[in-house]
């Protein structure tokens, strides 16, 4: 069943929400910063208007969620229920709850200053729809239900035909009073209205509700019936008179739907797709009418259907507006928008927007972002910005500007910080009142061949050494000619450079031909014994898609236990980059990540710098340190704002 | 023919320098210029209110504390709810993690004290029009806490005359007009704080650090002789209704202490691209001696009192926005001594 359900606004205040199940508040924190914030799923971002039929479900622990979202108002919509469930109807929920509370309480979203929303009447439109959703599926439910009952009961293994409907019916009822599994209930069929499951439970009959369950949980596309293959219009009025039938317990004339079922038990999800929504919207009215005890509803369920027969409607005069403006209109809006382009306050459309954003798209290329993340990138400016006003004296270019430097912005701003003196610190000299025992900090380096993964493994060297470090140096690239020599010479260089200032410096090498793992293993085990603060691990580079050298990282990753993994990556490189930093990210294995990057050579770029771009977009990981020189100490900390200025200058 | 003569003879009178002329001359000169403001300060819908800026790490409790704030006088939790008032039925909305700020605009008395000696006379649950006190409004101002966010709080505070475009909810309607930027309420949660290995004292440090940089950094940059209006900052250690959580006291002292070792560590960091060097395009001012480092310069331990210089007025008060405990009412109070 459905666990909660909240609707959200983008300053955090929940307007309105229900919960059936204690739901902890971090599911919804979680999806907020994945979905929206940090947007990690593929095709995540703030997508207007889009039904929750489209946007993928979250999952997060046990929970899933759906939901959709309203740009103008920034309203979220989020359906709450446990993964095991399947819930047909969950994002027709969604969507209806959306166009309802829009148009109830639209006025009051827009006032400005605000964050009270006076909703409590909405608790009935909910429970109403949720009601009639539920109706919708657990009918279905009951037919499944009922065929499983039929086609299950014992003794009754040959099919009748049709003519004998009736005797075997009754021969089924007597069967199924007899046999002690079933319930005495005689009316168990009539026991599904809204609540079929809670009233199955406390009967004997426990295996029958069980069974329910389990048909409700696995067959979710319940198993229609025969008579409703050839035609559609046939289904809602005969779901009216079934509601019928069941208050005045007559059994007599089910059985035609129980013959018919029966007829095919297996095959039957013929026309499953939408159903339970199709029936809601043509029969509730009469269902209402005629159901006892429902009359409050009809009411509600009454205003409830003009609404979102008022939300289609518009939905549809849209969608025909645009096509058949005249001559006359459309010159006249392309003056006005002409004259608005210019003095600002214009309203944007896709049509204004696509000449702009193919500019900015060249723009990007050209600054050695790859296409596809420029692509990317490109359509997620754009659909933040269609339906929004321009400024007053604003051009849609300048405005363009600056939607792409705040997304560009927010893009490689870290999500966490990023001060690796104060990691090391945490590990290396923990205060005393956590648990934790004092190991040294282990960093290892990867990347492709020939980008600088041991010049900048120096660089971070140096500048620890220069903060009274005492680091150990181990030799993970045991496959390369000259790997280990490099290293003894950086560490006998960095040994003179900071041998005045208090760092110390060790080389750890096994020579060549061993298992980088286990040369990395052994490494930390001896700093940890001599005293070290950190191990810095350097690795042999290797070609991201050649998955035989690529394995091996995953092993690396379990021996040596790094706290920080970090690639190097070349500012040079161009669109293979995206692919690089993806490879590498995944090749740890499942539960392990990169944590950061390290761009080197960007002197070498001058401000076409888009390669942090492509990594950082197509990784989620930041970047951490970018190289700028030959020497030891041109190592420098990222900083977003340098980064965004030379992507948008334009020279 | 004698349309062109009236319309010669009055062209000429209009010339005549007689002393209706002259006065009627003279008034239009002097009183346009007054109708023109009266008619353009009655379309903008508020005089400029001035407004103070909630921050904070993500889960402090910004816009729970919003909340309560708006919701206070509008809370009964006994009294039927009457038609003409909107009433909530909750003293604090459920909140998630912000991704927009959001303003409210809220009245605080200003009367001190003067009605009772009643405690509540200050609180923010007063109903200020059933109560009949003169009331000042301000804006609260409750900005994302999420680091990918930050930039929206951080934008306010790096120029010289902080203001603040108030956003409504919704993105379309785009009122322009600014309001000045009083005071700062910095949430944390002091529950976290307490749990050293969670890293929350790390990232709450770290978050406080930018803001008082950006403040110091702020009073460093002024322009002339005129000092930029100062901004004072209260650090509210929220959620001390749970078990877990430090006293404000403490609050106090472990924050300064991160403080102090985050400063000490950036000054050992590494330079930050665009900073610095002289090559780089983005160098701009380069840095003068002490420019990143926070507080007296040289000094072995931080304190807040050492933001005095900088004209910056730090103060540490508990409180609780759910729960037992001492609640908000000495923030509120804080709050209306600033405004």
């Amino acid at each position: 069943m459905l666990d909660a359900f909240e609707i959200i606004n983008t300053s955090g205040v929940v307007l309105w929400s229900r919960s059936y199940a204690a739901v902890s508040p971090s599911v919804v924190n979680n999806f907020i910063s994945d979905v929206f914030i940090e947007e990690k799923s593929t095709v995540a971002g703030a997508k207007d208007g889009a039904s929750a039929a489209t946007n993928p479900p979250y999952k997060h622990d046990q929970h899933s969620l759906r939901w959709t979202f309203n740009k103008e108002l920034g309203i979220i919509f989020v359906a709450v229920y446990r993964s095991l469930l399947h819930l047909p109807w969950i994002d027709k929920l969604v969507d209806n709850i959306k166009a309802i509370f829009l148009s109830l309480y639209g006025d009051q979203l827009k006032k400005p200053n605000t964050t009270i929303i006076e909703c409590i009447k909405f608790d009935e439109y909910f429970e109403q729809q949720l009601q009639e959703l539920e109706q919708g599926s657990s009918k279905s439910d009951t037919r499944a239900y009922i065929d499983e009952a039929t086609s299950e009961d014992p003794g009754d293994d040959p099919p009748l035909p049709p003519a004998l409907v009736t005797n075997q019916t009754s021969r089924d009822k007597s069967s199924a009073e007899a046999s002690p599994v079933a319930t005495p209930n005689v009316s168990r069929p009539s026991t599904p209205s809204a609540s079929h499951l809670l009233v199955a439970k406390p009967g004997p009959g426990g295996k029958m509700s069980r069974r329910a369950r389990k048909i409700q949980n696995t067959n979710s596309a319940p198993p229609s019936s025969g008579d409703e293959g050839p035609g559609r219009k046939g289904k809602p009025a005969k779901a009216a008179k079934r509601g019928r039938k069941w208050d005045a317990d007559g059994l007599a004339d089910e059985t035609d739907d129980v013959q018919l079922d029966y007829s095919i038990p297996s095959g039957g999800e013929v026309d499953a797709g939408g159903r339970p929504g199709a029936v809601e919207e043509v029969d509730s009215s009469t269902w209402g009418a005629r159901t006892k005890g429902k009359f409050v509803l009809r009411d509600l369920g009454d205003e409830v259907h003009s609404i979102l027969a008022d939300a289609d409607a518009k939905k549809n005069a849209e969608t025909k507006t645009e096509g058949s403006s005249g001559l006359v209109g459309s010159s006249l809006s392309a003056i006005g928008g002409l004259f608005r382009n210019v003095v600002g306050g214009k309203t944007l459309t896709k049509q204004d927007l696509e000449k702009a954003m193919k500019g900015m798209e060249e723009h990007l290329l050209k600054k050695n972002v790859a296409r596809e993340a420029a692509v990317r990138l490109c359509e997620g400016v754009e659909k933040e910005l269609v339906g929004v006003k321009t400024g007053n004296f604003e051009s849609i270019n300048a405005r363009i500007q600056k939607a792409m430097e705040a997304s560009l912005t927010k893009m490689l701003t870290p999500t966490s910080s990023l001060d690796l003196l104060r990691e090391i610190d945490a590990i290396t000299a923990p205060s005393a009142t956590s648990l934790r025992k004092a190991r040294p900090y282990v960093m290892s380096i990867v990347g492709v061949n020939g980008v600088g993964k041991s010049t900048n493994l120096s660089k971070i060297c140096f500048f620890l050494l220069q903060n009274q470090y005492k680091v150990l140096i181990a030799a993970g690239d045991t496959f390369r000619s000259g790997a280990v020599e490099q290293l003894a010479v950086h560490v006998r260089n960095l040994k003179e450079l900071t041998a005045r200032e208090g760092g110390q410096v060790e080389l750890y090498q096994k020579g060549y031909g061993k298992d980088a793992a286990a040369v990395a293993k052994d490494a930390v085990a001896f700093a940890a014994q001599e005293g070290f603060d950190v191990v810095l691990i350097d690795t042999a580079g290797r070609r991201h898609n050649d998955q035989r050298l690529m394995s091996s990282l995953e092993k690396f990753a379990k021996f040596a236990q790094p706290d920080k993994i970090l690639m190097v990556g070349e500012a040079l490189v161009g669109t293979d980059s995206v692919a690089q930093a993806r490879n590498f990210n995944a090749a740890f294995g499942s539960g392990r990540s990169l944590d950061g990057f390290i761009i080197s050579k960007c002197d070498t770029v001058g401000d076409m710098v888009g390669t942090l771009v492509s990594i950082v977009h197509a990784t989620n990981v930041p970047v951490l340190f970018v190289g700028v020189g030959q020497h030891y100490s041109d190592l420098r900390n990222f900083s977003v704002k340098w980064a965004v200025e030379k992507l948008l200058s334009s020279t | 023919m004698t349309a062109l003569d009236t319309f010669k003879a009055a062209f000429e009178a209009s010339l005549t320098p007689s002393p209706t002329v002259i006065t009627i001359g003279l008034a239009i000169v002097i009183f346009l210029p007054i109708l023109l403001h009266l008619l353009f300060s009655a379309t903008t819908p508020y005089t400029t209110l001035p407004s103070v800026l909630l921050i904070g790490p993500s889960g402090a409790g910004k816009t729970a504390l919003l909340t309560l704030f708006e919701r206070g006088p509008l809370y009964t939790p006994d009294a039927p709810p009457s038609a003409d008032k909107p009433s909530v039925p909750t003293p604090v909305a459920k909140t998630h993690t912000s991704q927009a700020p959001s303003t409210v605009e809220l009245a605080i008395s200003t009367d001190k004290k003067t009605t009772t000696n009643d405690t509540n006379a200050a609180s923010y649950r007063t109903d200020l029009d059933a109560a009949g006190a003169t009331a000042k409004k301000f804006l609260l101002v409750d900005t994302p806490g999420h680091p990918k966010l930050r930039r929206h709080a951080l934008s306010h505070l790096a120029s010289a005359s902080p203001t603040i475009k108030p956003s409504s909810i919704s993105a379309t309607s785009s009122e322009t007009h600014k309001s000045k930027l009083k005071a700062l309420v910095f949430v944390a949660d002091a529950a976290a704080l307490a749990d050293a290995d969670s890293g929350a004292l790390a990232s709450t440090a770290e978050y406080l650090y930018e803001v008082l940089l950006a403040l110091q950094r702020r009073f460093h940059g002024r322009g002339g002789s005129r000092a930029p209006a100062s901004v004072p900052v209260l650090v509210a250690a929220n959620k001390l209704d749970l078990f877990t959580a430090l006293p404000a006291a403490l609050v106090k002292s472990q924050l300064e202490a991160e403080l102090g070792r985050i400063r000490k560590a950036r000054s050992k960091g590494l330079l930050t691209t665009g900073e610095g060097d002289g090559d780089e395009v983005g160098a701009g001012a380069g840095g003068e001696e002490g420019d990143g480092w926070l507080g007296a310069y040289g000094t072995e331990k931080f304190s807040f009192k050492e933001m005095m210089e900088f004209d910056i007025e730090v103060e540490v008060i508990g409180g609780n926005v759910l729960g037992e405990g001492p609640g908000a009412d000495k923030w509120w109070n804080w709050i209306g001594e600033r405004v």
